[in-house]
């Protein structure tokens, strides 16, 4: 008995220990990948710096403080808002689309389901490629079909006007990352039980009906979790936007990233792309702990 | 007893020693050697053609061939990415050991920073009296040293015209002003032919195209001591100009960079370019259909009381300070402008990197190439231009060097300033007025 006493907490010491252990290389990983990173754009953010030697003075707050009171960081922040609202809405629009109709026994289902796949796989560069050519205005396919067809009468400037181009960056958005919302809701819709249609026909319930009071409750926590990841990745989204528009016209599709690499690499003032960097974690931060208690309030 | 006689060993102690001590010394010979035979030289470029990378092969085989235990690498850059390359290169110290045909303005930046070897070496290495006279100015950043050299020259901004078209439309001669210039486009404009491939995007074309429409209007965008001086009525003018000009580009120049303005001339979809001699190659490639209908000439300006102003980004050569092998990345240096290799690289695209020694302009080999022989009379004006122009980062030979050219031109502020005016019609004495805080916010670091 008393024996007994005695090792009960030796052996759990010797699990703590085993558990700290085990669990020490996530925690190293983490710490290099994410709290390293963090914690040095935060140290970054006080200095005055130039990129290639990364050499600098300490600033204090003043690279906040131009964050604060300049128009560059809101401006580039609205844009980024519209750009991840836009394109999301439609990757959800299309994905939830592509993904019924690929539900339902159609010809060449197995071939279809591989080729919608196709845009998510694509380099960004070569999609890039792809789709300027297409806008271009002198030989661009896009302009010549709707010529052709007598929609335009003259060449259409996509990407170097507004708003033609954000309607441009987030259609090609879209169409880029819609695939990665049809994996996901494809395969919930594999396991909604059929019964549930079967119940809700006897009811009654027409195909618009069962959508919504079937189809959509079934795919909410899935949704849920497309719609968080997509946010953030299309919220940081950068290369798709710069090899596009650069940004431009003006400032009009640069969003908080370009701004960032702008300010880095373009000036070469690390500091304060490293405000700008923080700047726009706080805002996700505060977007994610508001969409988390909207959807935990709701499950 | 019998006592053994002395004997003196037959190899005394001194030489065994002596020849562990040389054993030991020939066994760590072969390491060094080993070491030297392992360097690798690497070599940075936005230029990377076929026929440019081709060229480059040749060079490296050269001096491969001449140094065995040296091997070079070369990597692709390009205009737009070069600088967060070089940015990420220079913070991490993993820097290439030679990095080529980029503007001379971000050599002098580089250097003003720390960043880069002197080049006085290599420059005696090729030979000072090669080089055309006072090419090299633009590189004496700090007095005596230079921070690179040019590997060629360009005229960047030279107008592309297409004479078929100039014909039909009763045009005579060349555009010498802006209002000559108007009215030939708005002559040959129609049929599916724009008049104009000028840039109107937020990129660097645009930037230092409209920095040259700026000085062919009399303007300046410094003043010679480098305080900003581009809100003054010619830059008004220029921008009047520019906005003019729209109406005979495609509809998508308000997203052109180089490689779209170029192709809209090559192409045909336009009676006249703005480019350096690329054009060249790029029509006997692509549309040999007009190539015995295309010149060039400088670009027009206000009025005839001004002279042109070519814009010429003199390529460079440069070498980053911490590259390691320094002996080595020095002779590899020079070596770009040893006959062979040079001449193979200059007739990759004819016309568009233009000699910067004199000795190799003047030499047969360099001038037997079909396209240089076809347009003589083109490479000859665009050589003439080339060597004198200038660019953001040297305005003219009473300017200082700017060594904030570079961070000027990535920032995107004249372009900007482009398209708010001309796209957005915005107020121009508000928009000069915010650009030039911005430009003075940057010179301020």
């Amino acid at each position: 008995m008393s024996a007994t006493a005695t090792n009960t907490p030796r052996l759990e010491r010797a699990y703590a220990r085993l558990g700290v252990l085990l669990i020490a290389p996530t925690i190293l990983v983490f710490s290099l990948v994410i709290v390293y990173p963090l914690l040095a754009a935060i140290y970054l953010s006080v200095f005055s710096i130039y990129t290639p030697t990364l050499q600098g003075n300490f600033v204090g707050a003043d690279n906040y403080v131009k964050l604060l009171t300049g128009h560059e960081f809101w401006n580039s922040l609205g844009v980024t808002l519209v750009w991840t609202f836009g394109t999301l809405t439609l990757q959800i629009v299309f994905g939830v689309g592509m993904a019924l109709l690929l539900h339902q026994n159609i010809w060449f289902r197995s071939l279809a389901r591989s080729l919608v796949l196709f845009p998510y796989f694509l380099s960004t560069v070569v999609a890039v490629l792809v789709w300027r050519w297409l806008f271009n205005d002198l030989y661009g396919a896009m302009n010549h079909g709707l010529m052709q067809l007598g929609i335009l009468d003259m060449p259409l400037d996509w990407l170097g006007s507004m708003p033609n181009a954000m309607i441009g960056v987030i259609l090609v958005g879209a169409w880029k990352y819609f695939p990665f919302v049809v994996i996901a809701v494809l395969a919930r819709l594999q396991t909604i039980p059929e019964h549930l249609y079967e119940a809700a026909r006897i009811d009654g319930a027409g195909p618009v009906a069962r959508f919504w009071d079937v189809t959509m409750p079934q795919l909410r926590n899935v949704l849920t979790v497309i719609i968080l990841l997509r946010a953030i990745w299309d919220f940081k989204e950068f290369d798709l936007i710069y090899l596009l528009t650069g940004g431009g016209p003006v400032t009009s599709t640069q969003t908080l990233s370009l701004l960032v690499y702008q300010e880095a690499f373009g000036l070469n003032r690390m500091g304060q792309a490293a405000a700008y960097s923080v700047g726009m974690m706080l805002v996700m931060l505060v977007f994610m702990v508001l969409y988390i208690r909207r959807t935990g309030k709701e499950s | 007893m019998t006592s053994k006689p002395f004997k003196t060993p037959a190899i005394p102690r001194r030489t065994v020693l002596a020849g562990l001590a040389a054993a030991g010394a020939t066994a760590a010979m072969p390491m060094r050697l080993s070491a030297q035979e392992q360097i690798t030289l690497r070599w940075w470029s936005p230029q990377s053609s076929p026929e440019q990378l081709a060229a480059y092969q040749t060079q490296i085989r050269n001096f491969e061939a001449l140094h065995e235990n040296v091997k070079v690498v070369f990597e692709k850059t390009s205009d737009e990415g070069y600088a967060p390359q070089l940015a990420a290169a220079f913070a991490s110290g993993d820097v290439p050991n030679v990095v080529t045909h980029l503007p001379s303005f971000a050599v002098s930046n580089y250097w003003r920073n720390g960043l880069l070897a002197p080049f006085n070496d290599v420059i005696d290495m090729i030979g000072q009296d090669k080089f055309y006279p006072g090419a090299n100015d633009i590189y004496e950043v700090d007095a005596g040293t230079y921070a690179g050299t040019s590997i060629g020259n360009s005229a960047a901004n030279v107008i592309w015209l297409r004479t078929d078209l100039m014909e039909k439309a009763g045009i005579d001669k060349n555009p010498r002003t802006w209002d000559e210039l108007l009215d030939a486009c708005q002559k040959m404009q129609g049929g599916g032919i724009y008049g104009a491939a000028l840039p109107y995007g937020r990129n660097s074309m645009t930037s230092l195209i409209f920095i040259g429409v700026i000085h062919q209007a009399g303007g300046q965008v410094f003043a010679p001591d480098l305080s900003v001086a581009i809100d003054s009525p010619e830059t008004r003018d220029a921008l009047e100009f520019y906005r003019a000009m729209r109406e005979f580009c495609p509809p998508g120049a308000t997203n052109y960079t180089w490689g779209d303005s170029l192709t809209a001339f090559v192409a045909g979809a336009c009676a006249t370019g703005i480019y350096t001699g690329r054009v060249l190659t790029n029509v006997a490639e692509q549309n040999p259909g007009i190539a015995d209908h295309i010149t060039c000439d400088l670009y027009p300006t206000k009025s005839v009381d001004i002279e042109p102003w070519t814009f010429n980004d003199f390529p460079s050569v440069m070498i980053p300070a911490q590259a390691p092998n320094m002996e080595a990345t020095k002779q590899f240096a020079a070596f770009l402008f040893d006959p062979e290799g040079y001449i193979q690289q200059l007739h990759a695209a004819p016309g568009h990197v233009l000699p910067v020694l004199k000795s190799i302009n003047d030499d047969p080999a360099y001038q037997d190439n079909p396209i240089i022989q076809k347009y003589s009379a083109e490479v000859e004006l665009m050589s003439q231009a080339a060597a004198n122009g200038f660019n953001l980062g040297w305005e003219s030979r009473d300017h200082q060097p700017n060594t904030m050219a570079g961070e000027i031109v990535n920032s995107g502020v004249i372009a900007e300033l482009v398209q708010r005016v001309i796209l957005n019609d915005e107020n121009v004495d508000q928009v000069l007025g915010e650009t030039t805080a911005r430009i003075e916010d940057i010179m301020a670091g």
